[in-house]
């Protein structure tokens, strides 16, 4: 096994022994099942009106991806809160020299905490999608616009995750790791909000922003450019990760 | 300085800065197996900062670390499997139980299926951690946690261990538990210990270095400070020439100048005496044998001239 699946192994271990990340996963879970089940009622409160319209929208309209954009929603409240304690944590408690005197290199630390944090993200993200997927049994839904919506999703979760371990590298106070991680996120999320109340909506500025890029995959569009943006975040924020544990090497803990 | 071709670890002019202050100056120093190697230094003095860029945690700001000649900073790889390093707080997982933490530990170093099984076993059982192997350990106490992490700095059998203060915060039980150990590695493998504790240096290291404000200010072997002189203290009152009547003593002086109490002295033995000899020749003179070990004031009175400042930094 590679070092960098041992450490991402390690830290997913890690994780589930902890009860904070299980409660903070029942939270979600509970939040997200309010959510749903408030959708499904209202959606069936609805239908016999529907029922009449010409093109009238269905369950996967009307539930399943206002579910899954209030899940995306929660994620960047969510994912520093499970990042913050990836390198910060083992800076804080001093364990972090164990592997850096392992001769595991940087890149590889970095690769695996990311994967690491994201293994459980993804659990997450798994157990929100049961719900949707459940009504598969009385109803049919639109399974190819489902799909593109968990891909998206798990692209928007792979960002933050990366965003999330950079911050964790760059303090040894977890709390400070997950209000940084929030802030960037938070700003990704509403950079252009602006200009598009200027009306401007094709701009570099809305190049940047995080919703330009998950709302494609909300509407059934799965676009190269997107899936780019996000990859492109990740490889940049685990550079910068795996840069910082170099230079960690020359300060003190 | 031109490494020697069979040392396990040589370091050559290396300095480190650490926020814009010169933590480690020119440090030069080889170790071979089979030696332990002790660093003394109040705190400060830059032990801690010359054991992590031993281990390969740190990179030194200019000089070079070679393991078995081979540059470290180049090579990061060569610490996986060649050095075993406990810091001074031990990197622990304490959501995690012994067994676990040493198994991940194990891969960690690069060994695999049962390689890794078998290393964990056997140093849960050179640690003494059997008892615990299944405990968590956040719950353990810190003479076991000391134990745990020194566990791992030896379990792929590293050919150097490296040592910070393994036996800070422990009581004298655990101390002398875990001089025991690090006496038994140093029989094949090279060891570092960082301390302050002389007797810890005294019960477990062939040579010293001693460091102050990051220079290199002495270095030797143990065994040519102690120069054969012992302390011997005795529940009967006698004087010097008590003991020169004994053949293989070849000089006698009293410890205390206060002559009220002869009970402690510092006696020098002819050459090739053993110190049992000594003490069956005290014990059938009737002089009530209370205590007996080798002196060491020559270590401390070289350690408190350093920390004084008194002397200076040794040429490379």
């Amino acid at each position: 096994m590679s070092a960098a699946a041992l450490i991402a192994r390690h830290d997913w271990r890690r994780l589930a022994v902890q009860p904070f990340a299980w409660a903070l996963a029942a939270v979600v879970v509970a939040l997200m099942a309010w959510q749903y089940l408030l959708a499904l009622e209202t959606f069936l409160q609805l239908a016999p009106k529907l029922g009449g319209l010409k093109d009238a929208p269905g369950v996967t309209d009307l539930v399943v991806i206002p579910l899954l954009r209030s899940f995306s929603n929660l994620l960047i409240l969510l994912v520093p809160l499970i990042t913050m304690r990836t390198i910060a944590g083992e800076r804080r408690t001093q364990s972090l020299s164990l592997l850096l005197a392992a001769g595991v290199g940087n890149t590889r630390i970095a690769v695996g905490k990311y994967f690491g944090a994201l293994g459980f993200v993804l659990l997450i993200l798994v157990l929100v999608l049961t719900m949707p997927l459940a009504l598969e049994f009385g109803t049919s839904l639109d399974l190819g616009r489902l799909a593109a919506a968990a891909l998206g999703l798990a692209l928007f979760a792979g960002a933050l995750t990366a965003i999330g371990v950079l911050c964790s590298a760059w303090t040894s106070q977890p709390a400070l790791a997950a209000a940084s991680a929030f802030a960037i996120t938070s700003l990704l999320a509403m950079i252009d909000a602006g200009a598009r109340v200027q009306g401007v909506d094709n701009a570099g500025i809305n190049y940047l922003a995080l919703p330009t890029h998950v709302e494609p995959f909300f509407r059934g569009i799965v676009a190269s450019v997107d899936i780019v943006y996000f990859l492109l975040i990740i490889v940049v924020a685990l550079a910068f990760t795996a840069r910082r544990l170099d230079r960690l090497r020359g300060t003190p803990d | 300085m031109t490494p020697d071709p069979i040392a396990v670890l040589a370091l050559d002019k290396v300095s480190r800065v650490l926020a814009g202050r010169l933590v480690v100056s020119d440090l030069d120093l080889t170790l071979a197996r089979g030696e332990v190697l002790g660093l003394l230094g109040v705190n400060g003095a830059g032990k801690s900062t010359t054991l992590r860029m031993i281990a390969g945690v740190l990179a030194p700001s200019t000089g070079t670390v070679r393991i078995d000649g081979a540059n470290l900073c180049e090579q990061p790889e060569l610490a996986r499997r060649r050095i075993g390093y406990l810091p001074e707080i031990p990197p622990l997982h304490p959501e995690l139980n012994v067994a676990e933490y040493l198994d991940f530990c194990a891969r960690l170093h690069g060994l695999a299926g049962t390689a890794a099984l078998a290393a964990t076993v056997q140093a849960i059982e050179r640690c003494d951690l059997g008892e615990v192997r299944r405990r968590l350990i956040g719950s353990l106490s810190k003479g076991f946690r000391q134990r745990v992490g020194l566990a791992q700095a030896i379990l792929h059998d590293p050919e150097l261990i490296v040592l910070d203060e393994p036996a800070s915060g422990l009581d004298p039980v655990q101390a002398l538990r875990l001089r025991e150990i690090v006496r038994g590695l140093g029989a094949d493998h090279a060891v570092v210990v960082s301390t302050h504790v002389l007797p810890d240096v005294l019960a477990c290291c062939d040579r010293v270095a001693i460091l102050h404000e990051g220079e290199l200010r002495h270095q030797g072997a143990l065994a040519a400070l102690a120069g054969g002189a012992l302390r011997v203290r005795v529940a009967m009152r006698v004087d010097a020439s008590d003991w020169l009547r004994l053949p293989i003593v070849l000089g006698a002086e009293p410890i205390d100048t206060n002559a009220s109490d002869a009970h402690r002295w510092r006696l020098r033995l002819r050459e090739g005496v053993a110190i049992a000899t000594l003490a069956a020749a005290i014990v059938e003179r009737g002089f009530g044998l209370e205590e007996l070990r080798a002196e060491n004031s020559a270590l401390e009175e070289i350690f408190m001239k350093i920390a004084a400042g008194e002397t200076p930094a040794v040429a490379a």
